[in-house]
């Protein structure tokens, strides 16, 4: 089992319409840091192999980046820590605000894909808030996948928090769904997390299982 | 693969065969051959028995034959019980005598190890290009109550009614039926189906769905072998008929190694959950659930969200609504035109709670729970109601129970789940109610689970 590499990662979310937020993967430094001043400080840089499966255990992630002096350094670091580590490039990202979600997949032998929606961070890790549905399934069985979790209301404009497009994503869950019953060479996908504001909705971080 | 269409229709002769025949008949005490050959001639008025054994002319005086293929007449069912090695070869004999259908009882196949899985497969090929129907191996058999066919092992035979129960374990069949014995419901058919090595659980279901005994599908499972397709034939056949399942094994080990977050908190149990969800089957815990559950749902029809409670004890009354909470229970508020209702009526005086639970105080007698029960059943948002006694001094159960199954009638898309809490002061009205397919749990947090499971969400 191995993460995809990120060019065909790219390719399925775009061809399913998962957005993501602005990425690009490179080896040249001088390329990067030209896509960062692109993209707008704060940036992110992750280091993307198909072995590191847990990045930050690594050293392989580096957020809130300001500016190019930053960038440099970052970036010498990044390479130092992972000199030993058989990388396909580092992702450089642009930083999005918003409340973390997590939507995932994982092809049971029994029933095929199964999606998972929760919430980001402790919502998922520490109180296991998230909701399932056997794929495929249409926009209604999403919404009510999204209303299913404790936390929904965090969703809903809580006590000042953001409203999230339930709709939009809702449409996203479904999409992840078409893709899993058609890609069948994916074994489990991680999109955590996912970030989630008024304007928009964006896969952060990525990870397709081969 | 066969024609699951012609596969389904010969199912007639495994529940309503003309002729049986057991393989492994035997006058043995406490052994299988003689539960089945015993539970065989129960219902020998209604069909005729064949014997095979070649090693007895004669068993309980009654005639034997050495082979399958020296009866003459057509044989509708076979029944193999004979030890697992054996069992192919019968099987061969079988097809080339063109019985109608075959449950293989015996164990030791695919459940034992890979010897019995070699032999599992080789009744599959021999099978393949027939269209006889197998149910087995390692089952108790099939039951159908009301033609008192019992092609099984079972204790008992149970009392007819209209719940099909399919379960994978035969113990699980065993301890429902005889817990049922006393109670005011009944079976369509029982098919304990072991290992499915052909008919698998949503062939099953496909068959109960046109099955005009069979009102509400039970069932029992520790895992499904054909994940999509028991989807698709529980999603359909739910709309129709109310399937229950109770899910074994929750355990999730293995999950552990998880490279995802997905992956490490999808447990088996999590996903069957959300199939359960997706496909409108009704999830319970426990044998008690099951039976609240069928009971509730054999005697009243379902209904859509919101709920009226109406009690003589606060207490009961408060109890019920936390559990209605929890259960995800609507329950409306009484809207002006009822409150004016319950205002007009002599019965009441006034002494009433206003709202929902309608507590008709602990001084209650048969004439308020009247009043009470038509205005709030008289409500449209209110679909169906939970009608809560406390045994006072002056309380009349018998009446009350009476008063309820009069009401109800001019009812009858609303259902009536009842709580006579108590014991022995409440048994008379308690059989009187459930004889009138009222059903009543003793307990609040039972009738209001029960009620939940009659709530039809998907709708």
């Amino acid at each position: 089992m191995e993460i995809l590499n990120f060019e065909e990662t790219k390719n399925l979310l775009l061809k399913y319409k998962i957005p993501f937020c602005k990425t690009e993967i490179f080896n040249s430094k001088a390329k990067a840091s030209e896509f960062a001043k692109k993209i707008g400080f704060p940036v992110v840089i992750k280091v993307h192999a198909p072995n590191i499966f847990h990045k930050s255990e690594v050293g392989g992630v580096k957020v809130g980046i300001k500016n190019l002096e930053e960038f440099y350094v970052a970036w010498d670091e990044m390479k130092k820590r992972t000199r030993l580590e058989k990388i396909e490039g580092i992702l450089v990202q642009e930083t999005v605000f918003g409340s973390e979600l997590t939507i995932g997949m994982k092809r049971d032998s029994q029933f095929g894909p199964v999606l998972m929606f929760g919430l980001g961070g402790i919502f998922i890790e520490v109180l296991k808030d998230v909701a399932f549905r056997v794929a495929p399934f249409d926009k209604k069985q999403a919404l009510e996948m999204i209303l299913e979790i404790k936390g929904h209301k965090l969703l809903q404009g809580y006590r000042g928090r953001e409203i999230v497009n339930l709709n939009k994503l809702a449409e996203i869950i479904v999409n992840l769904s078409k893709l899993s019953m058609a890609e069948k060479k994916i074994m489990s996908i991680d999109l955590n997390p996912v970030m989630a504001n008024k304007k928009s909705i964006l896969v952060a971080d990525f990870r397709l299982i081969v | 693969m066969r024609n699951l269409n012609s596969k389904i229709k010969k199912m007639k002769y495994i529940f309503n065969p003309r002729t049986v025949a057991i393989i492994g008949a035997t006058e043995r005490e406490k052994s299988v051959g003689l539960g089945i050959v015993n539970n065989l001639l129960a219902g020998k008025e209604q069909r005729k028995i064949f014997f095979v054994n070649p090693f007895k002319e004669e068993i309980l005086g009654i005639k034997t034959y050495p082979k399958i293929t020296m009866i003459k007449e057509r044989v509708d069912l076979v029944i193999i019980a004979i030890p697992a090695s054996g069992v192919l070869e019968v099987v061969h004999e079988c097809i080339y005598k063109k019985v109608g259908g075959i449950i293989i009882i015996t164990g030791n196949f695919g459940e034992a190890g890979e010897q019995g899985k070699t032999i599992e497969k080789q009744i599959k090929d021999a099978l393949k290009n027939t269209d006889i129907p197998l149910i087995g191996p390692n089952c108790l058999g099939v039951i159908n109550a009301n033609n008192n066919l019992s092609a099984s092992f079972a204790p008992i035979m149970p009392k007819k009614g209209d719940i099909a129960f399919l379960s994978q374990s035969g113990a699980m069949v065993d301890a429902l039926l005889d817990r049922c014995a006393e109670e005011n419901f009944g079976f369509s058919k029982i098919v304990s189906y072991g290992n499915e090595l052909d008919m698998e659980i949503d062939e099953l279901l496909e068959y109960l769905k046109t099955d005009k005994e069979t009102k509400i599908i039970a069932t029992y499972f520790e895992a499904i072998k054909d994940g999509p397709g028991f989807i698709e034939s529980a999603k359909k056949i739910s709309k129709y008929k109310p399937i229950i399942a109770i899910k074994a094994g929750k355990g999730d080990a293995g999950q552990k190694a998880a490279l995802t977050h997905t992956g490490a908190l999808s447990s088996d149990y999590e996903i069957y959950k959300a199939v359960f969800k997706q496909t409108g089957i009704i999830q319970v815990d426990s044998l008690d659930e099951l039976m609240d559950t069928i009971k509730a749902l054999s005697f009243q029809p379902r209904c859509k969200n919101g709920i009226g409670i109406i009690t003589n004890g606060g207490g009961l009354g408060v109890l019920a609504a936390d559990f209605c909470e929890e259960f995800k229970i609507e329950l409306p508020q009484l809207s002006e035109k009822t409150l004016r209702q319950l205002n007009q009526e002599d019965a009441l005086k006034g002494c009433y709670s206003k709202r929902n639970p309608l507590d008709l105080l602990g001084d209650a007698l048969a004439e308020r729970y009247e009043a009470g029960l038509e205005s709030v059943l008289s409500q449209p948002d209110i679909k169906g109601v939970l009608v809560m006694q406390g045994m006072q001094i002056m309380t009349e159960p018998m009446e009350n129970a009476k008063i309820i199954l009069r009401i109800s009638r001019h009812f009858p898309n609303k259902p009536i789940v009842c709580c006579f809490a108590g014991g022995r002061l409440v048994s008379g009205a308690v059989n009187y109610l459930e004889k009138n397919k009222i059903p009543n749990y003793s307990d609040p947090k039972r009738a209001v689970k029960a009620l939940s499971n009659l709530i039809n969400l998907g709708k």
